[in-house]
C-alpha cells in the first residue's frame, strides 16, 4: 500500500466535496469508532463504513477510495447517527460519498439494475417469487402499487428525469 | 489644564506585530490635553513603569493613559505605579489595543492602526475628565465558612482552622467525607481511601477551631466580603445527637427499607440509619420521608398502651436505643433549626455527582449487570454490600468477563462535551485491583483514547497493559441483554478497523461527572456563576483559579470542574489560603468606582431599587420624602441604576456623564 502524502489542498477539496453533497457533520468526527461498532454493514464485511470512510475522506483520499464498495453496504439504519457522540450523522456522510461515487459513475454493478427497474416499473426490486406467492393466496400477481399504475410510473419517471440522476445517463 | 501622558505598548509582537505603534504614539501627541506620548516594548516591565513614574515625578504629566493589553490583568499594576509616584491612582486610564484590536484584526494592519488611534483618543478624552477618588475600608469578621464536606471542603476547613480562624463546615449529609468516602482504593498509589480519609475526617471533627454543621444546608448569604450574614438550616435528625453514641442499634432494629445511597442503591438501609461505618460525626438520623411510623408512633404522639402487657408500645428504633436518644413523643419541628452566622469569607466545595445509567438506552440500563463505575467502587470496597467480593448484581455470582465502557456521557455533545478527567484513571485502577485479586478474570477496557496525564499516571496505565488487561481503542457502540443474565458488547477495534462482538457478565459504565442538583440553589444564595458546563465559574481560568466574581467567595474541588483527589486537595488548600488573606488583614478595601445618589436630585421614584442586581439600593427618608440610597459595601459599580435613573440623580464614580460623553465625542470626531 503506498504511503499517504498529507496534501492540504486535497484534504480541503475532499471535505468540501462531501460537505457540499450533504455530509456536513464530517468535520466534527473525533474518530471514536462508536458508529462502526454498531454498523451492520461493517459487521457484514464492508469495513470502509462510517468511521473508516470518514478517516479516508479526512485524509484527502477521495479519488483513491472511489472504487470502494463498502459504501453500498450501508443499510440506512441510522444506528451510527444514534450513537455518534459528536453529531456527525455518519449515515449522511456515507450517502454524500455515494452521491460522489454515483456522479463519477463509480457505482457498484448491483446498483445499476435496480435504478433502471425503478425508472421503468416504479419499483427498484421486484421478484418472481412475490408474484407466485400472491397468486397462491388468490391475489393479483402484480401488487396494486406503481407497478399497476401507469400514471404513478410516469410521475416517478418525471421526478427522476428532473433529478441529478438523469445526468448519469442510466435510464 | 491637565497634562495627559500617553504610553503605547508594543506588548512584544502582540500589538506591534499588527498595529503601527509609532503612528499611534505620534497621533496621541496631537490630541488635546496630551503633554507627551511615549512607547515601550513592554510597558508593564520595570523600565516601562519607571518611565511613567519619572514623568509624574518630573511634573510632566498628571493623568496617565496606557494603551496596552487589558485592564483585567494590568490595570492594578499601572495604578500602583501612579500611586508610587504620588499621583492619585484613579487618574489612570487604560486603552485596550490588544484584546479589542490587534488580536481581533490580525489580518488588517492599517485598519487596526486606525482603530488603535480611536481607542487611544477616547481614553485620552476620558482621562482629561478624571477626578481623584479615595479607597474605602471596612472591618472583617475573622470567621470562615466552608460549604460542602467532601475531601475538598475538609482540607479547606483544616487549613483555615489551622491558621487560627474559627471555621464552620456545612455538609448536607449526616457525615462529612463526600465521594472519596465511597471509594475503595485510590490511584495512582492504590492506598485505601478510607485509611487515608478517615483520620483527616476525625481531625476535622475534633479540631478546636472547626465546627461541623452536618445534615445542614445554607439557606441564605447576605452581605459582602468580610461581613457576610449566613443562615444555615440544621435539618431535623429526629434523634438527639447529644445523646446518640453511634452504636447503630436503631438502624439494625428499623424494618423500613430504602435504597442505600452510600452504596449507590446496591442494597437497602433502614429509615433510621448511620451514613456509613466510619461516619464523622458518627450519629444516626431518621429519614422521616421513609419512616413507616411503626406501632403508630407518629412524631409528637403519645404511645398506645398494649392491651396484653399494659405497657406503652414503642417503635423498634426507640426501644433499641440504649442511650435514650430517640423519643418519638417529642413534638420535633420538621423544619429543624435555623442558625445565623457572621462570616468573613466563604469557600464553596460542594463537589459533584456521577450520572446514572438510565440516560444511556444503548447500553441496556435495564440490566442489573450494567452498573456505574461508582457502583463497582462500592462492590469492590470492603465496607460495601458484598464485603468487597466481586459478585454480579443479578445472581451474586462471580463474573468471568468484565467490560469497561469509557466516556459515557462525557465528550459527547448529547450530554456533556467536556472530559470528566478522572474516569480513564479510575477504570484502570479498578481493572488493576480486580486483576490482582482475580488473575483469571477477563477484563476488556474500551476507550476513545486513554487520558492519563499526571505524575506517575502513564506508568500506571502501561502497568495495566503489562498485567494482561485488554485495552482497546474505540468507543463501545452498544450493549444488548441476552438470556442467562449475559450481555453482548458491540465494540470496535480502531487499530485493526474491525468490529468486535462478545459476551460479558458484567459491564461497567464510566458515567460522566456533573454538577449536582443543589448547585443551582448554592448559586442562587451565594451569587456564584456557572460556566458553560454548569460548574462554578472561577474568576480567571489561569490566574484566578480559586477566586470568583463574588468578592470573598472562593471555590475548590469538583464543583469548579472535574478533577481528581490530588487536584481537589491542592485547590482546596489554595482556596483556604486565599480566603484567609482578608481575615488576616482584618479589613477589606472597597474600590470607589461605585455609584452614589445625589439626594437633592432624586425624585424617590424607586425605579433603581428593583433593578440593582446586588440589592444595594434602598429608599431612605431624606428631608420630606424618601430618596434612594446606595450601600457602598454592596454596590459593584455595574452602572445599571445610573443608566436607569430618570432624574439623572445617580453618578457612577469613574464613569461620570462628562467622562462618557467626552469619550463618545472623541470616537465620533
Ligand atoms: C468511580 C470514581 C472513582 C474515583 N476514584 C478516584 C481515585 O482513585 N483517585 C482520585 O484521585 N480520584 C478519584 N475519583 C475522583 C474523586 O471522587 C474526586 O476528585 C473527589 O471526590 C472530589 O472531592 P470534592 O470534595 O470536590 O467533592 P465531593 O466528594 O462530591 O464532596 C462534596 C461534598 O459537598 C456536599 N454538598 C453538596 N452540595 C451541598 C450543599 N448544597 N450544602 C452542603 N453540602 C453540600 C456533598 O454532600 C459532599 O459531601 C473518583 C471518582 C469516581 C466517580
Ligand atoms: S446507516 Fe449505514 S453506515 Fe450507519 S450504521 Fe446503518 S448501515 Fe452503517
Ligand atoms: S461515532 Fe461519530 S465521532 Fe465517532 S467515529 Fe463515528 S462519526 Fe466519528
Ligand atoms: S419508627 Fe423507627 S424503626 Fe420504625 S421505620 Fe421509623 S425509624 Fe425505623
Ligand atoms: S451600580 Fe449596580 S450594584 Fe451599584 S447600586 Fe447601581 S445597580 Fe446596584
Amino acid at each position: 500500500m503506498p504511503a499517504i502524502k498529507i496534501d492540504q489542498d486535497k484534504i480541503k477539496e475532499a471535505v468540501q466535496t462531501i460537505v457540499d453533497l450533504g455530509g456536513d457533520g464530517i468535520r466534527n468526527c473525533v474518530q471514536c469508532g462508536a458508529c462502526s461498532a454498531v454498523c451492520p454493514g461493517v459487521k457484514a464485511g464492508f469495513p470502509v463504513l462510517c468511521r473508516l470512510l470518514i478517516r479516508k475522506i479526512l485524509n484527502g483520499q477521495l479519488e483513491e477510495t472511489i472504487e470502494e464498495v463498502s459504501t453500498w453496504g450501508c443499510q440506512s439504519c441510522n444506528r451510527c447517527t444514534e450513537v455518534c457522540p459528536q453529531g456527525v450523522r455518519p449515515q449522511e456522510v456515507v450517502f454524500a460519498y455515494r452521491r460522489y461515487q454515483a456522479g463519477e459513475l463509480a457505482m457498484s454493478a448491483s446498483a445499476f439494475g435496480p435504478q433502471m427497474s425503478l425508472y421503468e416499473t416504479g419499483h427498484a426490486v421486484t421478484t418472481d417469487a412475490t408474484a407466485a406467492n400472491r397468486e397462491k393466496v388468490g391475489l393479483n400477481p402484480v401488487p396494486p402499487t406503481a407497478l399497476q399504475n401507469k400514471a404513478a410510473q410516469k410521475e416517478i419517471q418525471t421526478l427522476l428525469d428532473e433529478s441529478p440522476m438523469a445526468d448519469l445517463g442510466i435510464f | 489644564m491637565v497634562k495627559v501622558g500617553v504610553y503605547v505598548c508594543h506588548c512584544g509582537t502582540n500589538i506591534a506585530g499588527v498595529v503601527d505603534v509609532e503612528a499611534v504614539r505620534a497621533f496621541a501627541e496631537t490630541l488635546p490635553g496630551v503633554a507627551l506620548a511615549r512607547r515601550s516594548l513592554f510597558m508593564c516591565s520595570d523600565t516601562g513603569q519607571e518611565m511613567i513614574k519619572q514623568d509624574i515625578r518630573d511634573g510632566l504629566v498628571d493623568r496617565v493613559v496606557v494603551a496596552a493589553c487589558t485592564p483585567r490583568t494590568h490595570e492594578p499594576i499601572f495604578r500602583a505605579a501612579c500611586e508610587a509616584a504620588g499621583l492619585n491612582k484613579y487618574l489612570f486610564e487604560m486603552a485596550n489595543i490588544r484584546d479589542q484590536d490587534s488580536w481581533v484584526h490580525g489580518q488588517d494592519h492599517a485598519g487596526a492602526t486606525e482603530k488603535a488611534k480611536k481607542i487611544v483618543s477616547s481614553a485620552v478624552a476620558k482621562a482629561t475628565h478624571l477626578k481623584p477618588l479615595e479607597d474605602k475600608f471596612v472591618d472583617v469578621e475573622p470567621t470562615a465558612l466552608v460549604i460542602g464536606g467532601g475531601v475538598g471542603g475538609i482540607f479547606s476547613a483544616l487549613e483555615l482552622g489551622g491558621m487560627g480562624y474559627k471555621t464552620y463546615l456545612v455538609e448536607k449529609q449526616p457525615s462529612i467525607g463526600g465521594v472519596m468516602a465511597q471509594l475503595d482504593k485510590t490511584f495512582p498509589t492504590n492506598d485505601c481511601s478510607a485509611c487515608i480519609l478517615t483520620p483527616v475526617m476525625v481531625d476535622a471533627g475534633n479540631h478546636p477551631n472547626i465546627e461541623l454543621l452536618t445534615y445542614s444546608e445554607v439557606e441564605s448569604v447576605d452581605g459582602y466580603i468580610g461581613n457576610f450574614t449566613v443562615k444555615v438550616r440544621r435539618k431535623q435528625t429526629y434523634i438527639d445527637w447529644n445523646k446518640c453514641t453511634g452504636c447503630g442499634a436503631c438502624a439494625e432494629a428499623c424494618p423500613a427499607k430504602v435504597p442505600d445511597e452510600f452504596n449507590c442503591g446496591l442494597n437497602e438501609r433502614g429509615a433510621a440509619y448511620i451514613h456509613f461505618p466510619q461516619a464523622v460525626p458518627k450519629k444516626a438520623v431518621i429519614d422521616m420521608e421513609h419512616c413507616i411510623n411503626c406501632a403508630g408512633r407518629k412524631i409528637g404522639t403519645e404511645p398506645k398502651i398494649s392491651k396484653k402487657t399494659g405497657k406503652p408500645m414503642l417503635a423498634p428504633c426507640e426501644k433499641a436505643c440504649p442511650a435514650d436518644a430517640i423519643n418519638r413523643s417529642l413534638p420535633l419541628n420538621p423544619e429543624g433549626e435555623l442558625i445565623e452566622l457572621k462570616i468573613g469569607t466563604i469557600v464553596v466545595a460542594t463537589g459533584y455527582k456521577v450520572m446514572g445509567k438510565e440516560s444511556f438506552k444503548e447500553y441496556a440500563p435495564q440490566s442489573p449487570n450494567v452498573i456505574t463505575a461508582l457502583q463497582l467502587e462500592r462492590i469492590i470496597s470492603a465496607t460495601g454490600p458484598t464485603g468487597g467480593k466481586l459478585l454480579r448484581p443479578s445472581d451474586q455470582v462471580k463474573p468471568k468477563t468484565l467490560t469497561f465502557v469509557s466516556c459515557v456521557g462525557s465528550r459527547d455533545e448529547r450530554y456533556h462535551t467536556y472530559c470528566s478527567r478522572v474516569c480513564c484513571m479510575y477504570m484502570i485502577k479498578q481493572a488493576r485491583l480486580l486483576k490482582e485479586k482475580y488473575p483469571d478474570l477477563n477484563i476488556n477496557m474500551h476507550f476513545i483514547d486513554v487520558r492519563c496525564a499526571g505524575k506517575d499516571y502513564d506508568e500506571y496505565y502501561v502497568g495495566a497493559r503489562k498485567m494482561g488487561i485488554n485495552i482497546f481503542k474505540g468507543k463501545v457502540g452498544g450493549v444488548e441483554m441476552l438470556p442467562d443474565d449475559k450481555l453482548r458488547v458491540l465494540a470496535y477495534d480502531m487499530e485493526s478497523g474491525t468490529p468486535m462482538e462478545y459476551e460479558s457478565d458484567l459491564v461497567v459504565l464510566a458515567t460522566a461527572i456533573e454538577s449536582n442538583e443543589d448547585a443551582r440553589k448554592v448559586a442562587q444564595v451565594t451569587g456564584l456563576q456557572f460556566c458553560g458546563a454548569h460548574f462554578f465559574r472561577e474568576l480567571h481560568p489561569k490566574l484566578g483559579p480559586v477566586e470568583t466574581s463574588v468578592e470573598g467567595l472562593f471555590v475548590a474541588g469538583c464543583c469548579q470542574g472535574p478533577k481528581d483527589i490530588p487536584d481537589t486537595v491542592s485547590q482546596a488548600k489554595g482556596a483556604a489560603a486565599a480566603a484567609a488573606v482578608p481575615l488576616a488583614q482584618g479589613k477589606v478595601k472597597i474600590e470607589p468606582i461605585i455609584s452614589e445618589v445625589h439626594p437633592e436630585k432624586c425624585s424617590g421614584c424607586g425605579i433603581c431599587v428593583p433593578l440593582c442586581p446586588y440589592d444595594a439600593i434602598t429608599l431612605k427618608p431624606y428631608g420630606d420624602r424618601p430618596r434612594a440610597q446606595i450601600d457602598i459595601t454592596q454596590c459593584h459599580g455595574c452602572g445599571v441604576c445610573t443608566a436607569a435613573c430618570p432624574s439623572g440623580a445617580i453618578v457612577l464614580h469613574g464613569y461620570t456623564e462628562d467622562q462618557i460623553f467626552s469619550q463618545i465625542a472623541a470616537l465620533t470626531a
